[in-house]
């Protein structure tokens, strides 16, 4: 506990030394400049994270062959894997898209299931980098008496469909 | 605070040992009876955590922001709200932490990635990093009041961002799902176990979070009064030599 008045009355005895808290002032720097990336971050990349199948070349920002993400849901049956790549179609509001994705997607990547492809369209089909998997907000248990193995694989498509 | 020799009381170690039985019983319904999501399988087991973490930084930061406000607004602006408010930024700080971890596991193995730059996450990391800032600006010093003043005030801006944090998904275009229980169609899409489950892990970290601030909000009293303490001997100690 400093009290500075005391060094007044010392003929000779140094000024006090303020002790500045440099620990709370660098962490409110640090959260500023975190604070001003991640406002960065959204207006570059969170705002309308992705495009939606059917407006490819139809919205400003879906169009021509820039980089993009592209939304749709994996049509049933259209999952065909070969030569170190995967080949699928989006379905989006009665818009298909093939998508010639690089590799074994990730996550719970199956058919029937929403998912955002990272990519630039080529020769009409999209060619993919990156896929995510869009989860969609419905939990549904597996249940063995009443999703039985012969119409899981469509149970779980009508579900994720809605 | 007399004849105590901590922060706890009969009625806050009552209160804990109902958290451990709470947790307990979330953590057997959420490993154990709840069954598998059809699509996720067993990941869907975050969500017990997930959820409630998340939604305990809302309580957490609602209350630091009431608490800031009342102390500004009232007449004799005791300490105790503005400590109130402190202990539960502090919380809520751990539980947003706690939530964007989680969130993170979760979404390796269901999206495939551990972070993208959506509204979700990215409006969540705003929020953690605000309340660090909020923790930073009340150990800037000062004297008590002036404290208790400056993160009032910025705690009163920063609950502004909880609106914007839970309502991003259906605001912009997100990888993150629209909330599953607290939507805008009022419309539950979880299976009985699993929401009995996430009910359950709502109630348990509420509780958890109510005796953390009980037992905070007590040991940053004992800190402020041991730091006012330090200032009443050395102005003593000034009196004496001024004295002599």
């Amino acid at each position: 506990m400093d009290l500075t008045p005391r060094t007044a009355t010392e003929p000779g005895a140094q000024p006090p030394v303020r002790k500045r808290r440099w620990l709370p002032i660098l962490i409110v720097v640090a959260a500023l400049l975190g604070g001003g990336v991640i406002v960065t971050q959204f207006l570059t990349s969170a705002i309308d994270y992705y495009c939606n199948v059917d407006e490819i070349g139809v919205r400003p920002g879906c169009e021509g062959e820039r980089r993009m993400r592209v939304q749709g849901v994996v049509e049933q049956s259209s999952i065909k894997q070969g030569d170190g790549g995967t080949t699928f179609v989006l379905d989006f509001n009665k818009k298909t898209l093939k998508v010639a994705y690089s590799g074994d997607p990730g996550g719970v990547f199956q058919e029937c299931i929403p998912v955002i492809a990272h990519g630039r369209m080529v020769n009409g089909v999209f060619e993919s980098d990156r896929i995510e998997v869009k989860h969609s907000n419905q939990y549904v248990e597996k249940n063995a008496t009443r999703i039985d193995e012969s119409n899981k694989e469509a149970a779980a498509c009508s579900v994720l469909k809605g | 605070m007399a004849g105590q020799s901590g922060t706890g009381t009969s009625a806050t170690r009552r209160l804990g040992i109902l958290v451990i039985l709470m947790l307990a019983t979330l953590a057997l319904c959420g490993l154990w009876f709840s069954a598998e999501d059809v699509v996720q399988g067993s990941t869907v087991r975050i969500m017990y955590i997930h959820v409630p973490s998340i939604w305990t930084a809302y309580i957490a930061f609602g209350l630091t922001a009431l608490c800031s406000g009342v102390y500004l607004s009232g007449k004799n602006r005791s300490l105790s709200w503005d400590r109130v408010a402190g202990a539960a930024g502090e919380i809520g700080v751990l539980f947003v932490a706690v939530s964007l971890v989680t969130g993170s596991m979760w979404g390796r193995l269901t999206w495939g990635t551990y972070w993208v730059w959506d509204a979700r996450l990215t409006s969540t990391a705003f929020l953690f990093i605000t309340y660090v800032g909020y923790l930073a600006v009340r150990q800037l010093g000062g004297t008590h009041r002036q404290r208790a003043r400056r993160s009032s005030v910025l705690a009163l801006l920063a609950i502004l961002e909880i609106p914007l944090v839970h309502f991003s998904v259906t605001l912009w275009r997100s990888l993150h799902q629209e909330a599953s229980v607290a939507n805008p169609n009022a419309k539950v899409e979880l299976d009985g176990l699993m929401l009995f489950s996430l009910f359950l892990g709502l109630v348990a970290f509420t509780m958890l979070f109510v005796w953390l601030v009980l037992h905070r909000q007590r040991a940053m009293m004992l800190e402020d009064a041991f730091s006012d303490r330090g200032l009443d001997v050395a102005i003593t100690a000034r009196r004496n030599e001024a004295g002599a």
